[in-house]
């Protein structure tokens, strides 16, 4: 019998917060909206492993056997590895940690709580086509983002569209660390693999001692070819045995710019050492492509995200 | 498949630990890996590692969710962990290269496969009676082949750590391979390394391991062993394996492999880290941990709040 665990109810008092509803559901969390003290949203989000714990009733988190409460504690420990990694980092276009703290027996993070809906949703909820300029703006603005996440020696490793909030006014945040790794340290915390297929890069399914930022620069160009598609490309561990992915350029030959068709056909490589090593080499990239006029411009694009409704 | 299994690695009066242990399932296909490091400094350690490492690597590529051939998988991880042993010194420049012995079994479709290089051992118990074992590459077993001295001789003798095949030698290792073994319910693997077998006999080991829940007595026969060690105690290790499901105790302790999904893999790397890895493997996070960690975010998020 399938048992799920119960969100904690709207009108509950956490620590300073009061929790108004949930907002998404994952294995290993939920997130709430809640207000502050002085009545301003925040997202929390609660550190609960569907797998391992169990709360039928209540507030209180109770592991579900002896075994489970060591394997609670240890995922508990990249719970701390989130928020180690987004506690440092102060940027527009990266989720910020506000607070962190301990009750009913689990973790919580509270966040910035953001309005818009995420970039999957967006594309999802689209009809015609993303305008090049969309796609050049929001990702010029992510990559700023995770400059950021880099220069402080951690690797997100989840990037995808679901992880890429588009806040009302067109501008993007990087959200869910729950992948990042401290890197560049001589020891690499051996944590349970997580990626997304489609969006993960090869070496994340067989060779963690060579992540670096191209493989987030991965992440990034299945992103925009998600973004052109409105599907995720061929996941890399099937492509390296059987690579059947077309590339950009050919599927969209002249509905594009040649140079950022290109630029997604880079960051696509198998071979690491053959993308983009650095955001800022990705940035730069995109930033020589000349910008070409197209019916809806920019201004139009945000025009019409703002009068969409507001996903949550 | 189901099993219950317990590993355990003291660190007996040595400062450090260089022995290594670990297991792995998909669903279908167990491993398990005993190394016990040699020589001073941190070579031993380091050899272990990446004997215990590269078998537990290479399983997660092959096992999918069964490997092909298990004999021959150990014999060519066996050799393959000889050479990077000869890489990792060179590429360090290394004086000598880290040398480790190496034990390993793989149990797949019911059938015990094992594999060794050195004097690390592995037992497999049926109702108490020992019906397989590795036989040791060292000077003392040789001497035991030969008839110049009983096997009771073997643990007091002063050259018993003397052992002429290693991983990481300068001469190739000897690998033996155990034939395909049908493995029964209520069967015992023992993998360990001779800080246990010195101390304790076979029989007393198969005494410890036969009749009871082994979660319970293999702790109480690790500590005992370590007790008997002494001052001068070695690092002392093992994994014990249970065949098919528990029946000894009511409690829940046995393994079902049927719950991982395809392609999934349970992994467990057990060492007392001296030096590798600060983070250390799965264990429970106490308390005072949870609290620091807490702490530490929360200065570092006032520390860059703006």
């Amino acid at each position: 019998m399938p048992v799920t665990n119960q969100a904690l109810a709207g009108g509950y008092q956490l620590l300073n917060y009061r929790v108004d509803r949930q907002i998404s559901r994952g294995g290993f969390s939920i997130v709430y909206r809640a207000f502050d003290e002085e009545g301003v949203p925040v997202a929390i989000k609660e550190y609960l492993p569907s797998s391992l714990v169990l709360r039928t009733e209540g507030d209180i988190v109770r592991a579900s056997s002896a075994e489970n409460l060591t394997s609670f504690r240890y995922g508990m420990k990249c719970f701390f590895e989130e928020g180690r990694a987004l506690a440092k980092i102060n940027h527009p276009n990266v989720v910020r940690v506000l607070n962190f703290f301990r009750a009913n027996e689990t973790v919580y993070m509270v966040m910035r709580y953001e309005r818009g809906r995420t970039l999957q949703q967006h594309i999802q909820m689209r009809q015609d086509q993303m305008s090049e300029r969309l796609v050049r703006h929001v990702f010029m603005h992510l990559l700023n983002g995770l400059r950021e996440v880099h220069t402080h020696k951690l690797l997100h490793l989840d990037i995808k569209p679901a992880n890429i909030y588009l806040r009302t006014d067109g501008s993007p945040v990087l959200l869910d660390f729950g992948a990042a790794r401290q890197t560049l340290t001589s020891a690499r915390p051996k944590l349970a693999p997580m990626y997304t297929p489609g969006f993960a890069a090869p070496e994340q399914y067989r060779e963690p001692d060579r992540l670096g930022p191209w493989t987030d620069v991965y992440g990034v160009g299945a992103s925009m070819f998600a973004c052109l598609a409105a599907f995720a490309p061929q996941a890399a561990d099937a492509r390296v045995s059987e690579d059947h992915l077309v590339s950009a350029k050919k599927i969209w030959a002249g509905q594009y710019s040649d140079n950022i068709l290109e630029v997604i056909d880079w960051c696509l490589r198998l071979d690491p050492l053959e993308r983009p090593q650095s955001v800022f080499a990705l940035q730069k990239a995109i930033r020589d492509i000349p910008p070409i006029k197209r019916k809806l411009g920019f201004f139009g694009s945000l025009k019409k995200m703002l009068f969409s409704e507001i996903g949550a | 498949m189901r099993f219950t299994i317990f590993q355990e690695s003291r660190k007996g009066s040595r400062k450090t630990n260089q022995d290594r242990i670990a297991y792995t399932y998909s669903r279908d296909t167990l491993l398990l890996v005993v190394a016990d490091g040699m020589g001073g400094h941190a070579g031993g350690e380091i050899a272990a590692q990446i004997a215990a490492r590269l078998f537990i690597e290479r399983f997660q590529q092959e096992a999918k969710p069964i490997l092909k051939n298990p004999l021959k998988f150990l014999q060519d991880t066996m050799l393959r962990a000889h050479a990077a042993l000869g890489s990792y010194a060179n590429q360090f420049s290394m004086l000598e290269t880290p040398r480790t012995t190496c034990v390993a079994c793989i149990v797949q479709a019911g059938h015990a496969y094992w594999c060794h290089v050195g004097d690390s051992r592995l037992y497999l118990f049926r109702q108490g009676g020992l019906i397989g074992a590795t036989k040791d590459h060292s000077k003392v077993q040789y001497l035991v082949d030969q008839g110049i001295i009983g096997a009771g001789e073997v643990a007091a003798h002063p050259d018993r750590n003397k052992i002429f095949s290693c991983l990481g030698g300068l001469v190739d290792p000897v690998i033996d391979l155990s034939r395909r073994t049908p493995l029964r319910n209520g069967d015992v693997l023992v993998l360990c390394t001779d800080g246990l077998w010195s101390v304790m006999d076979q029989h007393e080991i198969s005494t410890w391991l036969t009749s009871t829940p082994i979660l319970t007595t293999a702790p109480q026969m690790m500590r005992e062993g370590e007790k008997r060690g002494g001052p001068e105690g070695d690092n002392l290790s093992a994994i014990v394996v249970r065949w098919g499901p528990e029946t000894l105790t009511d409690e829940q302790t046995t393994t079902v492999t049927e719950s991982l999904g395809i392609g999934d893999f349970e992994t467990q790397i057990e060492r007392t880290l001296t030096l590798t890895d600060r983070k250390g493997t799965q264990r429970d996070l106490t308390d005072d941990e949870i609290e620091h960690a807490i702490e530490e975010i929360q200065s570092t998020i006032q520390k860059y709040r703006r």
